[in-house]
């Protein structure tokens, strides 16, 4: 392959990658995108959000069929085909990626499959996937090279029992009993699945709390769920070391109410992810990596070389992929001479668990830990008709205001549907809207996105759909 | 680690293009909040600019005789206690000086890289190539608690606009994406009012070379001027009006001052005919409302006001200024004479505050001291109505037997014709002239 050069090269082609790639190239910029993998998209389209999704999406339909014979309607026990159900996903990501690589082309985005790492300031070399090697010279880069699945040096990764998200996506067997190390949003997705499928699924969290970071009482629901199905649940519980024998995968476990010893068919490693800062050569570009291999940046996403910009995973937490997608455009701006700054107040996550949990902007956790003098409204979907007919009523929709201001400054929603919801609180929190501003929006009823509206009524005190008995105290206005 | 905050103009008001006087702080001076950093002079206005915050003058951005208005920034602070984001290059800085051939021109990149990185700043001028576009200059603030949306917060930034110094007019104070670009648009852009009156479909008076027909000189308009200019015009194009002409005999009128006069030049004042102007225009309006009166911006109704501030037209080197007496009615020939003569002297000395400036429901321009026979003040809106007063002049009045030598006040009434007759206007000038002609119903 001939040498190439750009004027903005971007190193990594997932959803930040792609969507700075695009951007730049859509302000005229001369652009090359470098991705080590087959097929654009990244971890988020390959082995994360969509291929999981498709599966949620399965495990949801085997819970609701099965759910649904308490009100009449009973189903066979589902015959899953594994096979069939994997190519359905790889259907589904096939289908996006692919239209990733025509959006690249209608764009004159090239695109170079390889491994790249900076050699130079303005240089990248490329071990390409077919085999040789290329060199990139660049006026500006942006580096969305993304983050791996962390590893524990105990757990004996060469085993094929062993395996993290990725290998949990491929769906190789059914386990009999499978062990997720690591109780965040990834492990729960992936338990959740496997559990629909017939694994029997014991989780083993290090905190006190699933999803540690979330309010506890959005969590709550959550928990009590999946305790009254999975086999087991160890919260503050150390996973010490595994050992693998013919039988199966023996773990040993320090936490108060785990076993000291158990014994597993499978080990699916969710502790976190791990940046890839320290896997691209960056020094040789000038670019500052720290210890953890995260890329410093400032709010336009300037690494410590004034020419190349960073984002997604490899800059820090949250690792999300709209955060990414943002962060990709600001960059792209940047780099074409806007002067575009990263300034979002409120960036959603959302657990695609079953009940979904979701939330934006400030948790109450953090305000409370900041001194933040807030109120809050709460509305329990246990008073949602729309929830009762979906055959849930434990959900919950909370609203935090900032007593100063009145303005929202976060939002927790836990149910079916909740990451969905979660978008209209995130736009409240970036217009500075109050709580009579929601209420005062006539939501669509019968929905579950009343119970956004009711919780701001419930703050307010004009909440008719429940009895507050002692509306709080509130400032005049 | 202390930051740097950059301190800008706060909201002036109606006031732009406002020059520095007076710097009060340099470099490295430590601050406490509230002390004096500049001094601007605006409208016969002069104000001092407090710091912010305590912390230490980092760097000047204005100088003595500088134009600012809001959102300029003044200097940076270093305040103490708060921390910066980590220690990463200024955000506005621009890209590294790009390489034409990056691949063939390796080693000169790379070295322009090191000495960069040794010189603390990237991009070494000198590289061959060609430049990367720079990031335009635009404000590093945060607009942490600015109310306002993405979409606005982002166009602030394309626009170098610093939210933090600008109120919003939207609902509860959102900056509107409006609100940026008429910042943008800059101190020209006056109220819509303004605007209107400047383009409002009237042809323009077309240039002309003067010096075509001899020789010429510019000298630009004092500051009072041009600020008054535009709200003459808007006034003459906004009100249909009508002057009215009245006299009064202010013959006994005249000899009561002249002996309040004898007696008050002895303790430092003067007594004028302009504090009876004003006594016997408070009774007068109260007598007839509708000329202490505004139109609403709908024009479907009054504004009825229950004060009597008076503006009092004043002639000073600069040019025109109209300081306000509040509570008129309140106050006694004495006290409104003593508070007259010292409102002229800190009109001419150029110390009016704002406040001096705002709040008049109607106006007196007096010409008495030079002379004239009649004129037609403009109102001064949203205000309804003027009086006009010019020199007054013994004449022969006819007393039903004989012309008698009698001292004759020419007054000029405009009025605004939407609110005020023909009619009532008369009846105004009337009334008013009778009160000037017999002192004593000035104290009922």
């Amino acid at each position: 392959m001939e040498n190439q050069t750009a004027g903005v090269l971007v190193l990594g082609g997932g959803p930040g990658g792609y969507t700075a790639a695009f951007r730049a190239a859509d302000l005229g910029q001369r652009v090359v995108l470098v991705d080590r993998e087959p097929a654009l998209g990244g971890v988020c389209l390959n082995v994360g959000c969509i291929p999981s999704k498709a599966l949620l999406h399965a495990a949801k339909v085997i819970a609701e069929t099965k759910e649904m014979s308490e009100n009449g309607i009973t189903f066979g026990a589902p015959a899953v085909d594994l096979d069939k159900l994997r190519a359905w996903k790889q259907g589904v990501v096939r289908r996006l990626t692919g239209g990733l690589a025509v959006l690249a082309k209608q764009r004159k985005v090239t695109t170079i499959r390889g491994y790249g790492r900076f050699t130079s300031p303005h240089q990248l070399q490329v071990d390409l996937a077919e085999g040789g090697t290329t060199t990139v010279g660049f006026e500006q880069a942006i580096i969305a090279a993304g983050s791996e699945p962390l590893t524990l040096p105990f757990i004996p990764a060469s085993d094929p029992r062993v395996i993290d998200s990725t290998g949990a996506l491929e769906l190789a067997e059914m386990p009999g009993r499978l062990l997720i190390v690591g109780g965040g949003i990834i492990g729960l997705e992936m338990a959740t699945v496997y559990h629909e499928l017939g694994a029997k699924v014991t989780i083993a969290e290090l905190m006190d709390q699933l999803i540690p970071g979330a309010d506890k009482d959005l969590i709550s629901p959550l928990a009590k769920r999946v305790a009254a199905r999975y086999e087991n649940i160890y919260l503050k519980t150390k996973v010490t070391g595994v050992e693998a024998r013919p039988e199966g995968l023996v773990v040993s476990f320090d936490g108060p109410k785990a076993p000291a010893t158990d014994t597993f068919d499978r080990i699916l490693v969710a502790v976190g992810r791990t940046p890839n800062g320290k896997l691209i050569g960056a020094e040789n570009a000038g670019v500052t990596v720290d210890d953890r291999g995260f890329i410093p940046v400032n709010k336009q996403q300037r690494t410590s070389a004034a020419h190349i910009f960073a984002i997604g995973d490899i800059i820090g937490q949250p690792m999300l992929a709209h955060k990414a997608m943002h962060e990709g455009k600001v960059a792209a701006e940047v780099t074409a001479g806007k002067n575009s700054f990263f300034d979002a107040r409120a960036i959603p996550s959302v657990a695609y668990t079953d009940p979904e949990v979701a939330w934006a902007g400030t948790t109450e956790t953090e305000a409370r830990a900041a001194g933040i003098e807030y109120g809050k409204g709460v509305f329990p979907w246990a008073a949602s008709g729309r929830s009762l007919t979906l055959g849930r009523s434990e959900g919950l929709t909370k609203v935090l205001f900032d007593e100063g201001s009145g303005r929202v400054i976060g939002c927790g929603i836990v149910g079916p549907n909740a990451g969905d919801l979660i978008a209209e609180a995130a736009l409240a929190i970036e217009m500075g809207a109050d709580a009579a501003d929601i209420a005062l929006t006539i939501h669509p009823h019968p929905t579950l996105s009343e119970t956004v509206a009711l919780a701001a009524e419930a703050f307010e005190g004009t909440i008719t759909d429940l009895y507050l008995p002692r509306p709080r105290d509130r400032p005049a206005g | 680690m202390a930051a740097a905050t950059e301190v800008s103009v706060p909201d002036l008001g109606d006031f732009a293009d406002v020059p520095v006087i007076e710097i009060h702080v340099a470099a490295g001076d430590v601050v406490s909040a509230e002390d004096p950093l500049i001094s601007l002079e605006s409208d016969k206005a002069t104000m001092d600019i407090p710091a912010p915050a305590a912390g230490t003058v980092r760097e000047l951005r204005v100088k003595v005789g500088d134009l600012v208005s809001r959102g300029s920034p003044i200097l940076l602070l270093d305040t103490e206690g708060t921390l910066t984001e980590p220690p990463l290059i200024d955000q506005q800085e621009p890209p590294a000086q790009a390489v034409a051939d990056p691949v063939a021109a390796q080693e000169p990149a790379r070295r322009s890289a090191e000495s960069a990185l040794a010189a603390g700043t990237p991009g070494t001028p000198g590289t061959p190539g060609t430049p990367v576009t720079a990031v335009e200059a635009g404000p590093a603030a945060d607009f942490d608690g600015v109310h306002a949306g993405p979409g606005v917060r982002r166009l602030a930034r394309e626009l170098g606009i610093d939210l933090v110094a600008l109120s919003g007019t939207g609902p509860k104070g959102r900056i509107t994406k409006d609100d940026v670009i008429a910042v943008v648009r800059g101190p020209a852009a006056a109220p819509p009012g303004a605007a209107a009156a400047q383009g409002g479909g009237i042809p323009e008076i077309p240039a002309q070379d003067f010096s075509r027909f001899g020789p010429v000189e510019i000298r630009p308009l004092t500051r009072i001027q041009r600020l008054s200019g535009p709200a003459l015009h808007r006034s003459w194009l906004n009100v249909p009006h009508v002057t009215h002409n009245d006299e009064a005999d202010i013959t006994d009128l005249d000899a009561y001052r002249s002996e309040l006069d004898a007696a008050a030049k002895t303790e430092g004042y003067r007594v004028t005919l302009l504090a009876f102007l004003m006594k016997a225009s408070v009774s007068a309006l109260r007598e007839f409302p509708k000329f202490n009166s505004s139109l609403t911006p709908e024009k479907d109704a009054l504004v009825y006001k229950s004060y009597y501030h008076l503006g009092v037209a004043v002639d000073t080197p600069e040019g025109l200024v109209v300081p306000v007496i509040r509570d008129v009615d309140r106050k006694g020939i004495t006290e409104l004479s003593r508070e007259l003569g010292a409102v002229s002297a800190r009109a001419r000395d150029g110390k009016l505050d704002l406040a001096d400036l705002q709040g008049a429901s109607f106006t007196i321009s007096s010409l008495g001291g030079i002379g004239g026979t009649a004129f037609t003040p403009i109102v001064n809106a949203p205000e309804v109505a003027i009086l006009g007063v010019v020199r007054a002049r013994t004449a022969p009045v006819w007393d039903g037997t004989a012309f008698v030598p009698r001292l004759m006040l020419p007054i000029s009434l405009s009025y605004d014709h939407r609110v005020i007759d023909g009619a009532l206007a008369a009846r105004f000038a009337r009334y008013l002239c009778h009160l000037l002609e017999d002192v004593r119903r000035l104290v009922l």
